[in-house]
C-alpha cells in the first residue's frame, strides 16, 4: 500500500519553527531548574500587601497571601518539570522492558497481558492520579507513579509492535540458532532497532506528562500548600485576577510556552524517526 | 459477522473490564498508606478514638471482604455514605452526573462538527498551504494544558470585560439550562481543546483515505473540491476516526474534572476533585467506578458507530 499522509510541513532540515521551540524550551527549563538559586528573596514569606500592583523590590508585584510572584515564580517550576521527566523515564523503562518481554518471549501468556493493558489505558489518566492521591495524600511521589502508569499501557503497545516487528526479519531467530543468549540478543539485535521509536515515544510521553504534574499542582495534589507550584500559582490567584493578573498570567504564560514548543518539537522528533506505530493517542 | 453476535460480544467484554477497573480503583484508595482513620478522626485523635472510628467504618476487618461488599452494594445501586455531610454517594452521583453530561454533550455537538470540517479540510490535500495552517495551529492548541486555557478565558471574557460569569452559580433547586450564560465559559473550553484533539484524529484519517486508490480513481474522473471530500474521502475516514474518538473519552474526562473545577461548575468532576481534598474514601471510589462505566460505555458507543459508518460493512474484504 502506498505510504498515507505526506509530512504536511515538508521534509529537509529543522526549519526556524522549531528552533524557536527548542529556544522556549530552553529559557523555560532554565528558569524553572535555575530558578531556585537566582530566587533572592523567600517564596512562601509574607512581604507586602495582597495582590499589590508590581513595584520596587517585587517586580511583578505580590499574589493573593502577599508573597513576592516573581520569587515564587522562580522557585514553582522545577517540581513541574523534575515530576514529569521523572514520570516519563518510569514510562519508558517500564513501556520498553514490558514492550520487548512482550514482543520477544511472551507466546501465550502475552495475549492475555495485552487485554490487561487495553483495559488499563481505557482508564482516564487524571482519575488514576487522583485516586493515587487519595491514597497517599500530600505526595510528589504519588503524582509522579500516577502520570508514570498512566503513560506505560502506551508506551507498551508501541514498544511491542515495533519489537515484534524487529523479531519477525529473522535476526533473531539467527541469533537465537547460533546460541545467544536473550539479554545479548535484546542488546545486539533488538534494542539499536527500536531505539528510535523508544525515543519518539518518550518525546510524546513527556508532552503529556508536563500537561498532567501542571494539572496535578493546579487540583492541590502533591506536596501542599505553602510550597510554590506554577499550576496551583495559578488556581490561588484567580480569583485576585482583576487586582493583579501576574501571579496568574506569568505562571500561565511559562506552561503555556513550554507545554506547546515541547509538543511541537516531540512531534517533529516523531515524525523525523518517522514510525507508524507511534500515535498520538496517548497525547 | 452480523450485528447480533458483534453486540454480544462487545457488551459481554464490558463486563469483566468494569470488574478489573472496579478492583483497581478500589485498590487504589484503599491499600495505600493514606489511611482514612486520620482523615475522619482528625489529627490529634487519641489511638482509642482511632479504633473507635475504624470500628465504625468497618475498617478493622480485612480488604477483600471490604471490596465484595462494595462492589455487591454497587451492583444493587447502593455506593456507601460519604465521611463528609452523610450524603448517600448513590444520590449524590445522581444529582450531579446529569449536569456534567450536558457539559459533555454540549462540548461535542461544538467540537465534532468543528473537527470533521477542520481534519476533511487539511487531511483531504494533505501536505498543501490549508493542512500545514491547520495542523500547525491545532498542535499549538492540543500544546496547552485545559486549565491554562480555562483561566486565560476566564481573565479574558470574564474577569477583565465582565462579558461573562466568573462562577457558574446555578439558581436553586435548578438546573445550569436555567441559568445558561454559565455554560458558555465551561463549554468554549472543553470544546476547544477537542477541537483540537479531534481535528488531528480526522485529519490522520482522511489524509490516509486522500491517497487510496479509490479516491485517486475519482480525481482522474475529474472530481475536485468540496465534493471529492465530502463523497469520496469523509465516508472512509470517518469509521476510524471514530474509534479513535472514543478512546479520546479518557482525556474528555480529565477536562471535565478540570473545568468544572476553574468554573465552579456543579456537576460529578467538581464533587470528586473536592472529595480527593477531603479524603472522602468512599465518595472517590463512586465517583471514579461511574466514570470508569462512562469511559467503557463511550468506547463501546465509538465501536459500535465505527462499524455502522464503515463503507465496507458486510462486504467480504
Amino acid at each position: 500500500m502506498r505510504r498515507p499522509s505526506p509530512d504536511p510541513r515538508g521534509s529537509g532540515g529543522p526549519g526556524v519553527l522549531t528552533w524557536c521551540c527548542a529556544a522556549v524550551c530552553l529559557l523555560v527549563l532554565s528558569v524553572a531548574l535555575l530558578g531556585p538559586l537566582l530566587a533572592s528573596g523567600s517564596p512562601t514569606e509574607q512581604v507586602g500587601p495582597p495582590l499589590a500592583a508590581p513595584g520596587a523590590g517585587h517586580p511583578l508585584g505580590t499574589d493573593v497571601l502577599g508573597r513576592d510572584v516573581a520569587a515564587r515564580v522562580l522557585h514553582g517550576g522545577w517540581v513541574v518539570l523534575v515530576l514529569a521527566v521523572g514520570a516519563t523515564t518510569l514510562a519508558t523503562l517500564l513501556g520498553a522492558g514490558g514492550g520487548l518481554w512482550l514482543g520477544l518471549a511472551a507466546e501465550h501468556g502475552g495475549e492475555w497481558v495485552m487485554r490487561a493493558v487495553d483495559v488499563l489505558a481505557v482508564f482516564p489518566p487524571l482519575l488514576l492520579m487522583l485516586l493515587l492521591a487519595t491514597g497517599a495524600p500530600d505526595s510528589d511521589a504519588a503524582v509522579l507513579v500516577a502520570v508514570g502508569l498512566a503513560a506505560t499501557p502506551f508506551s507498551l503497545r508501541v514498544v511491542r509492535a515495533a519489537t515484534r516487528r524487529v523479531a519477525a526479519t529473522g535476526y533473531v531467530v539467527t541469533a537465537r540458532a547460533r546460541g545467544d543468549g536473550w539479554p545479548a540478543v535484546v542488546r545486539h539485535d533488538v534494542l539499536p532497532n527500536v531505539a528510535g521509536t523508544v525515543l519518539a515515544d518518550a518525546g510524546i510521553r513527556f508532552v503529556a506528562a508536563v500537561h498532567l504534574t501542571a494539572t496535578a499542582g493546579f487540583l492541590g495534589l502533591g506536596r501542599g500548600a505553602p510550597s510554590a507550584n506554577w499550576g496551583r500559582m495559578i488556581r490561588e490567584n484567580l480569583p485576585g485576577a482583576p487586582l493583579n493578573p501576574l501571579p496568574v498570567l506569568v505562571p500561565a504564560a511559562l506552561l503555556a510556552a513550554f507545554a506547546v514548543a515541547v509538543n511541537l518539537l516531540a512531534d517533529r522528533l516523531a515524525e523525523h524517526l518517522a514510525d507508524p506505530d507511534i500515535t498520538r493517542s496517548g497525547a | 459477522m452480523t450485528w447480533g453476535p458483534f453486540l454480544l460480544r462487545r457488551v459481554v467484554a464490558f463486563v469483566p473490564s468494569l470488574a478489573a477497573l472496579s478492583v483497581l480503583v478500589f485498590g487504589a484508595t484503599e491499600l495505600l498508606p493514606g489511611d482514612a482513620v486520620s482523615a475522619v478522626a482528625g489529627p490529634s485523635a487519641t489511638e482509642a478514638e482511632r479504633a473507635a472510628v475504624r470500628e465504625r467504618l468497618g475498617l478493622d476487618r480485612d480488604p477483600v471482604t471490604r471490596y465484595l461488599e462494595w462492589a455487591g452494594g454497587a451492583l444493587r445501586g447502593d455506593l456507601g455514605t460519604g465521611y463528609t455531610g452523610g450524603r448517600s454517594v448513590t444520590e449524590l452521583i445522581a444529582d450531579r452526573l446529569p449536569n456534567s453530561l450536558l457539559l459533555a454533550g454540549l462540548a461535542l455537538a461544538v467540537a465534532l462538527p468543528a473537527s470533521v470540517a477542520l481534519g476533511l479540510l487539511a487531511g483531504a490535500r494533505a501536505g498543501r498551504r490549508a493542512d500545514r495552517a491547520v495542523s500547525t495551529g491545532v498542535l499549538l492548541v492540543a500544546g496547552l494544558p485545559e486549565f491554562v486555557l480555562a483561566a486565560l478565558l476566564l481573565w479574558l471574557l470574564a474577569a477583565r470585560t465582565g462579558l461573562l460569569p466568573q462562577v457558574s452559580l446555578v439558581p436553586l433547586g435548578g438546573t445550569p439550562l436555567d441559568a445558561p450564560e454559565i455554560l458558555v465559559l465551561p463549554v468554549l473550553t472543553l470544546a476547544v481543546s477537542g477541537v483540537a484533539v479531534g481535528t488531528r484524529l480526522v485529519r490522520s484519517a482522511s489524509a490516509e483515505v486522500a491517497a487510496s486508490p479509490w479516491v485517486e480513481a475519482a480525481r482522474l474522473r475529474g472530481i475536485t473540491g468540496p465534493r471529492l471530500a465530502a463523497r469520496h474521502v469523509l465516508p472512509g475516514a470517518l469509521a476510524p476516526a471514530a474509534q479513535a474518538l472514543g478512546l479520546m473519552t479518557g482525556a474528555l474526562v480529565g477536562g471535565a474534572v478540570v473545568v468544572e473545577t476553574v468554573f465552579g461548575y456543579p456537576g460529578i468532576g467538581l464533587e470528586l476533585q473536592q472529595a480527593v481534598a477531603h479524603r472522602d474514601i468512599p465518595l472517590v471510589q463512586g465517583i471514579a467506578l461511574v466514570l470508569c462505566a462512562v469511559t467503557l460505555a463511550t468506547v463501546l458507543l465509538a465501536d459500535v458507530a465505527a462499524r455502522a459508518l464503515d463503507p465496507r460493512r458486510g462486504s467480504p474484504r
